[in-house]
């Protein structure tokens, strides 16, 4: 079968700095495939070049064995590709709904877009869903910049949801979230894992190890090792980059 | 409940409703007792404030800060001119202005839209510039004499024909064509794709990643800025009767910057407030002193510092406020109905 995402050879530098090194990988459909490795790796360059953000200076990304490469972030997006922030990039002065609203009115029909935004139609229906499933209904009025920082990351999530992609890519979704919502979150990615292949960055190792399928590790750029979290957790070579000198 | 976007569209409305009949009150007023200097000052701020909107589409919905935006309204002025002095036919001068106007923006779009932030304001700034210094220089546009002995013209509106040279008839006119200006864009801005205009202020970052070109709305905003900025521009002849290559110098782009500042950015009805505030701060305090421009300049400075929102912003929220508390109440009523 056609794996939902793969790179292949996938390189950037910047200046010297080999950021992403030739990595090849790839996320099975509806299977929850997790990139590790330490602060610097290249996780969230690695992101940039399959979401288009960057191009690459070789190597290609496929969609279901469609090569996408050099495809920027909207036409990935109409691809079915949706990806959240490890740094929080919402809309800050627009409401939660108008956030999802945005997020969510590619799915009407483009005529569309020249009336005035509707209460009816698979986008309104679609925001109404999003603000129930992540408990935005008291909340869904207030300003982004208003709440709090785990719901800024709640709502980074629902954004993704929004256009119903195929791919999910999840930048450390849980980054500076209380411990309940961590675990909320980790429920909640499990839980999409029916509907959508996720590609999630993780720095918790306990959560990397419950919820992923299939673990990626990078380091210095390059794919360190992969395979499924039990394996890698026991391989060596991971220990000594986690814990060693590096 | 509504967005947020749209209370606040609808609290505009709220502040046009009290423009227009507060224009429409001082008009008739004006008129009875018979005044024309007060009435002519009148249109002339409501054309300006076409000019003032204009650049609010940009930088208080879309986020881009337009320092030439006067080269718009000087070629729909030019190309009015132009016209009325071969054909004196107001449909045929507005639509030259506003097809001309048309084209202006897609050319200078082109060309600003391939940068961002200060360098896309430094490049209207300079479009705006060169075709001033280039009209300025050109004998055939009458130089920097600019083009004088424009004829008054009738303005058939199908049920009746208003004259130009009315003073309350003209300003009637102007009075409907913002009117129909500011509805245009509000129903643009209550859109799906004007949410993606607001979209691109608020962050245009993230914008690609929902699924929008950024280019294209930011390219539309500014084209539909140049032709309203164009089609009142084509006014403006009709009104003075001469056009001058000062239209488009910054000083025009800036005073009308200041009215949208002063007014309040990013509600439309404020940069119209804002106009008809300057042009009459100018007027009155013009003829008291010569140094009117320090004190417009300590003002803008004022609503800078102090007024974020602009004069607008010190009313509007609790128009919206208000506004809130209807529509809850109206769906109270639909929910307490409801079986
Ligand atoms: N736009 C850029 N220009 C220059 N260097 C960059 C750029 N983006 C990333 N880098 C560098 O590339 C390397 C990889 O960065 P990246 O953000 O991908 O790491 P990461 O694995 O996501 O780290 P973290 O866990 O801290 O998020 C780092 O050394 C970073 O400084
Ligand atoms: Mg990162």
């Amino acid at each position: 079968m056609t794996p939902a995402l793969e790179t292949r050879g996938l390189s950037i530098a910047f200046g010297g700095l080999k950021a992403v090194d030739a990595v090849s990988f790839s996320a099975t459909r509806n299977k929850i495939t997790t990139v590790i490795g330490p602060n610097g790796a290249g996780k969230t360059t690695l992101f940039n070049l399959i979401s288009g953000g960057l191009r690459p200076a070789s190597g290609t990304v496929m969609l279901d064995g469609r090569n996408v490469t050099g495809f920027g972030p909207a036409a990935l997006q109409g691809s079915g590709l949706a990806r959240s922030f490890q740094i929080t990039n919402l809309f800050f002065e627009l409401t939660v709904r108008e956030n999802l609203g945005l997020a969510a009115q590619t799915l009407d029909p483009v005529i569309n877009a020249f009336f005035p935004v509707g209460r009816r139609g698979r986008a309104a229906d679609k925001v109404d869903e999003l603000i129930e499933r992540f408990g935005f209904a008291a909340k869904a009025h207030e300003l982004v910049a208003a709440l709090s920082h785990g719901e800024q990351r709640r709502l980074e999530i629902a954004m993704c949801l929004a256009s119903e992609p195929q791919i999910l890519m999840l930048d450390e979704p849980t980054q500076g979230m209380s411990h309940g919502d961590t675990e909320e979150t980790a429920r909640l990615i499990r839980s999409l894992s029916t509907e959508v292949t996720v590609l999630l960055i993780e720095h918790d190792i306990g959560l990397v190890m419950s919820l992923s399928d299939h673990v990626v590790v990078m380091h210095q750029g390059r794919k360190l090792s992969e395979g499924a979290p039990a394996e890698v957790r026991s391989d060596p070579a991971v220990q000594a980059a986690y814990f060693g000198h590096g | 409940m509504l967005d947020r976007l749209d209370i606040s569209l609808r609290a505009n409305h709220v502040l046009f409703v009290i423009l227009f009949t507060a224009a429409f009150v001082f008009g008739v007023m004006a008129s009875m007792t018979g005044d024309r200097f007060y009435l002519r000052l009148a249109t002339e701020a409501l054309i300006l404030s076409g000019l003032a909107l204009s650049i609010d589409i940009l930088l208080g919905f879309t986020g881009l800060l337009s320092l030439g935006q006067a080269l718009f309204f000087g070629v729909g002025a030019y190309v009015s001119a132009l016209v009325l002095r071969e054909v004196p036919s107001f449909w045929l001068a507005l639509g030259a202005a506003s097809g001309a106007s048309l084209v202006a923006g897609v050319v200078g779009g082109l060309i600003a839209n391939r940068v961002r932030g200060v360098y896309f304001a430094l490049i209207t700034f300079g479009m705006a510039q060169i075709v001033a210094k280039i009209i300025y220089n050109t004998r055939s546009l009458g130089a920097s004499d600019g083009l004088i002995g424009i004829p008054v013209v009738e303005i058939p509106l199908g049920f009746v024909t208003l004259s130009a040279g009315n003073p309350l008839e003209f300003f009637l006119v102007v009075l409907g064509g913002i009117t129909l200006i500011y509805a245009g864009m509000s129903y643009v801005l209550s859109s799906p794709f004007g949410r993606v205009m607001i979209a691109l202020k608020a962050n245009e970052k993230r914008v690609p990643y929902l699924g929008y070109s950024t280019w294209a709305p930011r390219m539309v905003a500014y084209v539909l800025a140049a032709v309203i900025a164009g089609t009142v521009g084509g006014l403006y002849p009709m009104l003075r009767g001469f056009v001058s290559p000062e239209l488009m110098f910054f000083s025009a782009s800036g005073d009308a910057l200041i009215m949208v500042i002063i007014g309040g950015s990013g509600t439309l009805v404020g940069a119209i407030w804002g106009a008809i505030l300057l042009v009459a701060f100018k007027s009155v305090v013009g003829s008291w002193t010569e140094h009117h421009l320090i004190i417009v300049g300590l003002m803008f400075m004022a609503a800078v510092l102090f007024m974020k929102r602009g004069l607008i912003g010190l009313v509007k929220p609790m128009i919206e406020r208000r506004l809130v508390r209807i529509e809850a109440a109206r769906e109270m009523r639909k929910e307490g109905k409801a079986p």
